[in-house]
Formats: structure tokens, C-alpha cells, sequence
């Protein structure tokens, strides 16, 4: 029989989100790499959430608080019940990483919108300049975050690798893998102190996972991939890591949700602390 | 601000004054402007420098008309995947440095590019908003070494 997604229903088409547009049970969230692009068009209703200034914590390498997390969907206009879908530039890593946010305070009302902002205007489709106002929500503030399920800090990884527990995935590019390169290609500012990977990870860059339009490859392709050629199964944990935890919250979601593996974490420090940290043993 | 051209003194000014959203929405003006500023059919050029570097997402094509005086006008070319505030720029410092000296331009520290761009929009992966004027002063440094083996050759 044809292997299918996990969970299909957190896929949605462009297609089908332009038919829903108005849909008041939905938001539709743009999240992006670059700043401005959501000012210069975006899907009409979409609301955009910047990945650091909305998402983050400005003084605190860790993300907002759960009051700003509850301000920031009342502000929005979303109530827990309310389905987000998230789209983005760069085939959806930031949507993908403001959906790992999202889930990180218990908000599991997700989904991504297949193929990303190319998508939808490679398609042609409606763009608007207009922003959108939501009445706000009561949003109650999260009581706790999910840190424990779906996130991996360095003491973790530390032993996860040192004991062998299960797949380690570096998502990042080949040059960055082998040490080659010691910032990711096109952004030689974001270096770190040393090139290389977490001993024992196995290198599959997140583009793997996707067709030349930025959609998701079938469930047989992405079963191929990662679980019969890095052996990834429900009986043991697996960590996925790039740079910042964008990338690697891509493949998170193609883990989690499409091959629905339960046990799967993202190591958001990546390595721009394991790179630069004192201590942190390495592999090229 | 006394070694910048008057006319990117004056954009900065403006800049200076506004508030976020305006500045954003400013950006913006600026960024859809630059298409404006792309290499046109007949004209000439006394240098031409296109390539796609490690630092920037897409090609960039630099190229330089000068005239009977030595000033110079840019023209630059954008790869489709270079990020907003990169094409932002790239409309600011062709208007701003319209009609400078090359040896003007290439002593332009690039301390003002904060003051256009502001605290909130600054951030690692932004860091292309330097890239352009990066590549507009060595187009304006290849400019002066060329002249000089002419002139060098000439005597």
C-alpha cells in the first residue's frame, strides 16, 4: 500500500487557502527571513510575525515570555481554537520555526501552507499591501512550555551524542557538515569558532525534504529518506540542529508531522553555540 | 556628516525623523524604486563589474557612467532573490551618490547605512544593507586604477 503522510491535514494548498481566505475560524501568519517582505505584499488577511522581534526574547538568548506570547495571539486576533498556517520565504523555515514556537506554548491548531510565499506567487495569486485587523482575543497565558518534548538544550545533545541514544540529524549544508565553511553559505556573518558536526550526527540538509518548488516531497521519498537511510523510528529519540534552529525546525515538522514520529526534539542553540562553546567536543 | 554628498546627507535626514512604521514604509518606497536604477539599453559604461558573492543571495551587476567631469551615475542590476532592504539601499546610494567623484565615494564610511535602516530592522541576516555600497566603492576604486594605468600609459 502507498505510504501517506502521518498527518495530511497539516499540509494545506495554495489552492484551497485561496478559497479560504475569509475563513474566520483560520489566521493566516506570514513569517519570514527577510523583514520587509511581508510590507511589500503578502496573502490577503495574513498577519506577519517576525521571527525576532515577535518571537524572541530581546536581552535572553530563549524565546518571549507566555504573557507576550498570549498578548502577541490576542493581538492577532487568535484564540487557542483559532488554526494558524503559517507561510514564509526561503520554502518555509520560518514559518516552520514560528510553528515549533507556537507548539512550544501548547498552541497545536497548525499548519503550513505547501510551497510557501513562491508558491503562492509563482501561481500568481492575490497580493495585498493592506494590513489586516483582527478583534483582539482572550488568549489565556500558556501555563507551562513544552520544552521538555519537542526542544533539546546543549546538556542534552551533549549526552544524547556521547551515549549514542539515537539519530543525531544536521540539517545544515555539506561545507558546513565537513567544516568547510564556518558560517552557512551566502551569510558569512553568522560564523562560528570552529567548523565541523556534533560527533555522531548524520548529515541531511533540510533541502532534502523538498521539491524544486519548495513543497514537500511525497511520504514514500521522506520515508526513504530518513527513516530507512538514517534510521529513524518511534522506539528511539531524534534531534535535529542547524545554525539558529530555523532550518532544523523545518525538518522537525517533516519528522514530526508528516512521518509522524512523536519523539523528535530541535536543538535551537545549533551551532552557534555548540560551534563557539568552551568544551564542546566536535567532528570533521 | 561633512564627507558624505549632499544629496545621501539629505536622505539620511529624512530617515533620521521618522518613526518605525514610517521608516519601514519608507524602505519600502525605496525598495520598489529600484528597478528604476537597473542598466539601460544604449547607454555605456565605463565599467561594468557583475558577479554573485558569498555575501549576498543573488547577483549584483555594478556599472558606472561618467561624464566629461569624472562624476559619476551608478546603474545596478538585482538578482530576484536579494532580500528588500538590500534593494532599499541600492535606491538610496544611486540617487544619494548620483554625480559624486569616484575618489568621493570610496571614502564613505558606512556608519550612516544604521541611521536609514534603524536598530529594529538591523540584524544578522540583514547584513547585505552594507553590501551594495561595499560593491559600488570597489566598482569606483577598479574606476581610478583603470584611469590611472591609462593616464600612466598616455604620458
Amino acid at each position: 500500500m502507498k505510504k501517506t503522510y502521518a498527518h495530511p491535514e497539516v499540509l494545506v494548498e495554495t489552492s484551497w487557502l485561496q478559497d479560504h481566505l475569509n475563513d474566520p475560524t483560520i489566521r493566516i501568519i506570514e513569517s519570514n527571513e527577510d523583514p520587509l517582505l511581508y510590507d511589500t505584499g503578502h496573502i490577503p488577511n495574513a498577519v506577519n510575525i517576525d521571527w525576532r522581534a515577535d518571537l524572541n526574547d530581546p536581552l535572553i538568548r530563549d524565546y518571549i515570555s507566555a504573557e507576550k506570547f498570549a498578548k502577541l495571539c490576542s493581538d492577532k486576533g487568535i484564540s487557542p481554537q483559532t488554526i494558524c498556517i503559517f507561510y514564509g520565504d526561503k520554502s518555509n523555515w520560518w514559518a516552520c520555526y514560528a510553528l515549533w514556537v507556537f507548539r512550544l506554548f501548547g498552541h497545536t491548531a497548525v499548519k503550513i501552507l505547501n510551497g510557501g510565499r513562491d508558491k503562492w506567487i509563482k501561481e500568481g495569486r492575490p497580493l495585498t499591501k493592506e494590513k489586516p485587523t483582527f478583534p483582539k482575543t482572550e488568549y489565556p497565558v500558556p501555563l507551562r512550555r513544552y520544552d521538555s518534548e519537542i526542544r533539546a538544550f546543549y546538556d542534552e545533545v551533549l549526552r544524547f551524542c556521547k551515549e549514542k541514544k539515537g539519530p543525531l540529524i544536521d540539517v545544515r549544508s555539506p561545507g558546513e557538515y565537513t567544516g568547510e565553511l564556518l558560517h552557512m553559505p551566502e551569510y558569512p556573518q553568522e560564523g562560528a569558532l570552529r567548523g565541523g558536526h556534533i560527533p555522531g550526527a548524520k548529515s541531511v540538509p533540510w533541502k532534502t525534504a523538498v521539491n524544486e518548488d519548495g513543497t514537500f516531497k511525497s511520504a514514500e521519498e521522506l520515508s526513504r529518506i530518513y527513516e530507512q537511510e538514517c534510521g529513524i523510528s518511534d522506539d528511539k529519540e531524534t534531534i535535529v540542529y542547524c545554525r539558529i534552529g530555523e532550518r532544523s525546525s523545518h525538518t522537525w515538522f517533516v519528522l514530526t508531522y508528516l512521518l509522524g514520529h512523536k519523539n523528535v526534539k530541535n536543538y535551537d542553540g545549533s551551532w552557534t553555540e555548540w560551534g563557539n562553546r568552551v568544551g564542546a567536543p566536535i567532528e570533521r | 556628516m561633512e564627507e558624505l554628498p549632499k544629496a545621501l546627507k539629505d536622505i539620511i535626514s529624512t530617515f533620521e525623523v521618522l518613526g518605525e512604521e514610517e521608516r519601514r514604509e519608507m524602505l519600502i518606497a525605496y525598495s520598489e524604486a529600484a528597478p528604476q536604477f537597473s542598466p539601460k539599453e544604449g547607454e555605456s559604461y565605463v565599467l561594468t563589474d557583475v558577479r554573485k558573492d558569498e555575501e549576498c543571495t543573488d547577483t549584483v551587476g555594478v556599472y558606472l557612467i561618467s561624464d566629461e567631469e569624472g562624476k559619476v551615475n551608478f546603474r545596478i542590476h538585482l538578482g530576484p532573490h536579494v532580500q528588500t532592504l538590500t534593494k532599499a539601499m541600492t535606491s538610496i546610494l544611486c540617487q544619494g551618490l548620483s554625480g559624486s567623484l569616484p575618489e568621493q565615494i570610496v571614502n564613505i564610511p558606512s556608519t550612516f547605512i544604521s541611521k536609514i535602516v534603524g536598530g529594529e530592522l538591523f540584524r544578522v541576516r540583514s547584513q547585505t544593507v552594507y553590501y551594495v555600497l561595499g560593491r559600488m566603492k570597489s566598482a569606483c576604486k577598479q574606476l581610478i586604477n583603470k584611469k590611472t594605468i591609462e593616464n600612466g600609459q598616455v604620458h
